[in-house]
């Protein structure tokens, strides 16, 4: 395949970015896509200019690494996969892809594609844990939970939190991610006596890191690498309303 | 960085209830208008106008009506600006290619949208009540019959008491018969007819402040804005009956994702009756924008 890539290049969070444009020839159909840009780096590399800084880290879509903004969707075409999960045969020969990085306020760019997430770390440290000790893993159906129960907070709890939600949002909202890590603990009896002051406190530090406002447009649904639902939002809402009006935390 | 110390959700919770509370109000005032397309030269419309204007729990909602109106402008253009300003200076080059909920992401703009017909709205039906725009009024014969009986009263009484001679007296009985000369034709050969209700009991069709004093004299001030005419009047107008049906489909999709959004953000949903709101969103979405469509279409195509 032959391609022609527009890719945003930026020297650091303070520098101007601009979009430059290569020519990438030969590129296998099974390539991943990450692979592509592997590709495009060592000729640019042997050309002695500077690589593509981008992220990634396990290349098997779970550690929440990778992230791109590739022709106007978080984690490209694909539904349901990050972007290492993506490959080439997804693109046609001679197609021209335009590669930025997540654009939201608490994700500043580092270089080039890779944008600074310490902002989610910041809203787990506000309570997205239990503070007890709970030692080692406990022994099946040691603590009596509804098989779909297990398997709704299983489901909050496979957000990677590669930020594909604030990506695809047109306000930069973090409300799957905050409340996929809400709901995980929520849904389980572990989780229940700090629920109340775990939803008011990550809600809290997820408004003053500046993200946006959820409109109920359900982008990040839709782009979620890990298929996050929208009901997990409508959980923190409901978590958030009792934990003011009936908690005394 | 967020412009009024409350929390997003809380805010987006404020945002839900008071459009909640005006989405009891429009089926209300769908009905109320509905009232025009019975046959009765009016009646039933002008009853209800008159029972919306003169009610005291009426006017009471008038006021929260329109608090709720206001707070729901304005924290929607709070949510907006801090919306934009969470995505940063930069914005991407590509724009999204996601697929998403049809209207859900143009809520500010149908909403401004509303808004703007509503200042329309206003300047039309609400001013004229005030007398801030001329409107088409109406008389009750009864209310000015004792208007210029007590006028007539108050003349005889300033003579008897001396203040004024007869001759005076005469003259500005004279004043006061050339005054209300057409009111005093109206209803002794009912000409013009136009002017005249059925029943006899009004006075109606006035049109502007001018004609009104014509008929009631400067100093009335117990009449009535005459809705049932203003509104045949401007639905006549093509161009106004076709503002008002887009609108109304405008509307429509705004309050398509907004009863939805109320369940999202109240929590308030559930994969066993999620279905359900779709339905209830899509049905009265549909239900209330057609029935208001229904007088402007009625006014155009079968008066």
């Amino acid at each position: 395949m032959n391609l022609t890539l527009k890719i945003w290049r930026q020297e650091n969070a303070r520098a101007k970015g601009r979009f430059e444009t290569y020519k990438l020839e030969n590129i296998s159909p099974d390539c991943s896509f990450l692979e592509m840009l592997d590709i495009l780096n060592e000729q640019l590399v042997n050309k002695l200019s500077h690589p593509v800084c981008f992220d990634n880290d396990c290349r098997e879509g779970i550690c929440g690494m990778c992230g791109l903004y590739i022709n106007g969707r978080p984690h490209g075409p694909d539904d349901g996969v990050t972007t290492c999960q993506l490959h080439m045969r997804r693109f046609k020969d001679g197609d021209t892809i335009v590669i930025e990085p997540w654009r939201a306020k608490p994700f500043p760019i580092i270089r080039d594609l890779v944008v600074d997430r310490t902002a989610f770390d910041k809203i787990i440290q506000e309570g997205g844990y239990i503070s007890a000790t709970t030692g080692g893993v406990p022994d099946a159906n040691a603590i009596p939970i509804p098989k779909h129960k297990a398997d709704e907070a299983m489901d909050s709890a496979s957000c990677i939190g590669c930020g594909a939600c604030v990506a695809a949002c047109k306000n930069a909202s973090a409300m799957l991610f905050v409340s996929a890590k809400v709901s995980q603990m929520a849904l389980l009896p572990q989780g229940r006596p700090e629920a109340a002051k775990r939803v008011q406190a990550m809600v809290a530090k997820m408004d003053e890191l500046g993200f946006g406002n959820c409109t109920n447009t359900y982008a990040c649904e839709a782009e979620c690498p890990k298929s996050i639902k929208r009901s997990n939002i409508a959980r923190m809402n409901r978590e958030f309303l009792c934990a003011k009006t009936c908690s005394e935390e | 960085m967020k412009l009024v110390k409350l929390a997003s959700i809380t805010k987006k919770m404020t945002l839900a209830a008071v459009g909640a509370f005006l989405l009891i109000f429009l089926p209300m005032h769908m009905g109320l208008n509905l009232c025009i397309i019975r046959d009765d030269g009016g009646e039933w419309y002008r009853n209800v106008c008159h029972f919306m204007g003169t009610n005291w729990i009426v006017k009471v909602f008038e006021v929260i009506l329109l608090a709720t109106v206001l707070i729901h402008v304005i924290v929607a253009i709070l949510l907006t600006i801090e919306n934009l300003r969470a995505r940063g200076s930069v914005r991407y080059a590509v724009p999204s290619k996601t697929k998403t909920h049809f209207g859900s992401k143009y809520m500010i703009w149908t909403g401004g949208l509303i808004f703007a017909f509503l200042v329309l709205h206003f300047v039309n039906f609400y001013f004229a009540k005030f007398g801030l725009v001329e409107g088409v009024y109406t008389v009750k014969t009864e209310k000015l019959q004792m208007h210029i009986t007590d006028k007539v009263l108050d003349i005889q009484q300033q003579m008897e008491s001396g203040k004024i001679d007869q001759q005076k007296a005469q003259e500005m009985m004279m004043n006061l018969q050339m005054e209300y000369m057409p009111y005093l034709q109206l209803t002794q050969s009912g000409q013009p007819a136009d002017k005249l209700s059925k029943d006899g009991k009004e006075i109606i069709n006035l049109r502007g402040k001018k004609e009104l004093e014509s008929f009631a004299g400067k100093d009335f001030t117990d009449y009535e804005p005459d809705f049932y005419v203003m509104c045949n009047d401007l639905f006549k107008n093509k161009m106004y009956s076709l503002i008002y049906l887009l609108a109304l489909i405008i509307l429509g999709i705004h309050l398509f994702h907004a009863i939805n959004s109320i369940f999202q953000t109240f929590g308030l949903n559930h994969r066993k009756y999620n279905k359900a709101i779709e339905y209830l969103a899509a049905g009265y979405a549909v239900i209330v924008p057609i029935g208001f469509a229904i007088v402007p279409l009625f006014v155009l195509f079968c008066k």
